[in-house]
């Protein structure tokens, strides 16, 4: 699964630019599954058939990033967040385009952190004008910060973007058990997550599932400052029961529960005070269905150095096969 | 049945038509009664948008960069306008939402209060400068401190005209000025200039010999300015695979705005959207539509700032996702009474539409 979560880190997929990320994992997912397709959208959609119910599961591909919206007389490019962007976060970093090429990301002079917004933001890429820069970018180009990995002590890993390409790296790694999988299951890697759940929602508009299950990272209270709430780290997959976008169809959150039990699968519950998840869309896309997340504890989300516990991230995996085992 | 109009004397009549959010009977009437003759068939659509279908020939070319089954072509009928809230005493009426307006832009403007079929003149009152206390002045009004004045002396006189819930916008008239006559003013240029580049290219359509490749729907919706958005009940009925939103959006190359934040200029062509609050557009397509107008000699910008959203937010998200590209017409001054593009930017975009839809002709078979 380590092997999977570098391949996805090193291929950018700002929203809306998940093109490329999608053909890789379609090729990737292919020998597991009936049918593998490509929507409007550019989810990948995985489909293994089967007897009974029809399960969903769904990491989105997206990660935050900018766009270029305007390239200055001087060589400057002016950017616009896309998603949750915390510049106090992003400021004075590495910046890494889809082509390759690198930049700085840089707020105006004499602007105070309190009053960052993207409009104060420019790249500098190195470049002295604008004839010189649209050689190297174009206005609607897609950017992130630099993605990295590392360990830490603990068993712990760092870097970005965890969100959500663990989730992505945790379907991909039970898609190889795929063939003890029961029920009829749809894997979907879905885009635009980050700028409003948008991918999700017609991907599951196309399956029609009885039970949709999203697999995301969720925040952690055992972070200095942190509001309270239930989840730490390396205390287990986390079961969704809220967030502020969805209800968790309690029904579906019990045997979730249940099934991790019966394999000895760590699991802690999951309320999250902000932030939403695709859980929110699977639930109401078309007549809608029974909608829960397998949640993967992170520290320090949409950062450069976003923490998980590597036992979390194995328990989520486990979780995510035994659920596709169980006959629902 | 109307015919012998011009794509220009079509906006002059739509512009000057009543149709605040929520209340575009009118400006669907005219419509209707403008397109009637040059489609196969008009779909019901209950939020009272109007859709209407050109049926093509289902030969698309297999494995074309771009092939529609169902191109689904969009703009928006109603305008910033406002409800009545409540009546007061003194025969003033209060308001609610303008829908994204400034109440900066309000004060002195003369307005039509009532329904689609009958409307009374007022004006939005404001305190002369010297009855203003001096820590006020400069202030923006807020909403509730507004109110019409239709000139009726007591409640009751008012109610005899007007009622709780009746809606209201500007009253302005459609003008031709500026170097050569190239620019026009009016309300509501937002979104009647994309409903009457529609009409027209719906008229030039019917006039081909020819049918298109795929089938074409135009959708004319409701309660865009709102966000409830009749688009996504259209898309719904529609079920498009492809999506061209028709728009106007804030041309800022006035003066006192840095040039990033510009957004489109006026005179440039129509701008094409990658990205705003709502939406991600579908890149391939949106290239694929900049290659045709370059092919054609076609003006045409990329809008260069993030910054609104339009119907596209409900269409592309529709049942199982629709490609969706939105072409706005560079406008100043949107939202107030005095909307300002230019006549060439209109004749622009039609072009551009025409050359969409033109290569759909070529790459069938």
């Amino acid at each position: 699964m380590r092997t999977i979560l570098k391949k996805l880190l090193q291929i950018p997929s700002v929203s809306g630019r998940e093109a490329r990320l999608g053909k890789y994992i379609s090729e990737e997912m292919r020998p597991y599954f009936d049918t593998v397709e490509t929507d409007a959208l550019g989810n990948v959609i995985c489909r293994k058939r089967g007897e009974g119910k029809k399960l969903l599961f769904c990491a989105h591909m997206d990660e935050i990033g900018f766009i270029v919206t305007f390239i200055e007389e001087d060589g400057f490019l002016r950017c616009a967040p896309v998603g949750g962007i915390d510049l106090h976060a992003a400021a004075y970093s590495k910046v890494v385009f889809e082509n390759g090429r690198v930049g700085v990301l840089i707020p105006e002079e004499g602007v105070k952190p309190e009053d960052y917004k993207g409009d104060t933001f420019v790249v500098d890429i190195g470049t002295k004008s604008r004839e010189d820069a649209e050689r190297l970018v174009s206005v609607g180009d897609c950017f992130s910060l630099e993605s990295q990995l590392f360990s830490l002590a603990e068993d712990r890993i760092c870097g970005r973007p965890l969100d959500d390409k663990l989730g992505c790296a945790i379907l991909m790694s039970a898609a190889q058990e795929a063939a003890s999988f029961q029920n009829d299951i749809t894997f979907v890697f879905s885009v635009q997550e980050e700028v409003g759940l948008r991918g999700a929602r017609t991907a599951a508009s196309y399956v029609e599932p009885d039970f949709g299950i999203a697999v995301d990272v969720t925040m952690t209270g055992d972070v200095k400052g942190a509001k309270p709430m239930a989840v730490s780290l390396g205390k287990g997959a986390a079961i969704k029961l809220k967030d502020k976008s969805v209800i968790c169809d309690g029904l579906l959150a019990k045997k979730m529960e249940s099934i991790a039990s019966e394999y000895a699968i760590p699991f802690q519950k999951e309320i999250l005070t902000v932030g939403g998840s695709d859980t929110a869309a699977l639930q109401l896309a078309g007549a809608g269905c029974r909608a829960g997340c397998v949640s993967i504890p992170l520290r320090y989300c949409h950062s450069g150095v976003e923490m998980a516990d590597y036992k979390d991230v194995q328990a989520c995996r486990e979780l995510v096969r035994a659920i596709a085992q169980t006959k629902f | 049945m109307k015919q012998n109009w011009t794509t220009l004397s079509l906006l002059e009549e739509l512009s000057c038509t009543f149709g605040p959010s929520g209340c575009e009977d009118a400006v669907a009437d005219s419509i209707r009664s403008h397109i009637a003759m040059y489609c196969d068939e008009l779909l019901p659509d209950p939020m009272g948008g109007v859709l209407a279908r050109i049926r093509g020939t289902g030969m698309m070319e297999e494995g074309a960069a771009v092939s529609p089954r169902r191109l689904m072509l969009s703009c928006h009928m109603d305008e910033v306008g406002f409800m009545i809230r409540s009546i007061t005493e003194e025969g003033l009426l209060k308001i609610a939402s303008m829908c994204g307006s400034d109440t900066r832009v309000l004060a002195g403007r003369r307005v039509l209060v009532g329904n689609a079929a009958f409307q009374v003149r007022g004006v939005f009152g404001v305190k002369p400068l010297h009855l203003v206390k001096s820590a006020d002045r400069g202030n923006a009004l807020d909403i509730d401190e507004l109110y019409v004045d239709i000139g009726a002396g007591s409640r009751q006189a008012a109610e005899e005209v007007v009622r709780v819930g009746d809606f209201g916008t500007f009253e302005s008239d459609f003008v031709s000025f500026g170097q050569d006559g190239g620019y026009i003013k009016g309300k509501a240029l937002d979104d009647r200039l994309g409903c009457a580049v529609l009409c027209s290219v719906m008229r030039r359509i019917y006039e081909m010999e020819s049918r298109p490749a795929c089938d074409l729907y135009f959708a004319f919706t409701c309660r865009e300015e709102l966000g409830i958005s009749g688009a996504r009940t259209a898309a719904y009925r529609i079920d498009p695979d492809y999506a061209i939103v028709l728009e106007a959006t804030a041309a800022g190359d006035i003066s006192g705005t840095p040039e990033y934040r510009q957004v489109a200029h006026l005179g440039r062509g129509g701008a094409l959207s990658l990205m705003d609050r709502s939406t991600i557009y579908d890149r391939p397509f949106t290239d694929w539509i900049l290659e045709t107008a370059m092919a054609e000699n076609i003006p045409c910008q990329i809008k260069q700032y993030v910054s609104g959203g339009n119907d596209a937010a409900h269409i592309h998200k529709s049942r199982t996702g629709v490609r969706c590209a939105a072409v706005s017409a560079p406008a100043r001054y949107i939202h107030t009474a005095s909307n300002v593009v230019a006549k060439k930017d209109v004749e622009s975009i039609e072009q551009l539409l025409m050359a969409v839809i033109n290569r759909l002709y070529n790459e069938k078979k």
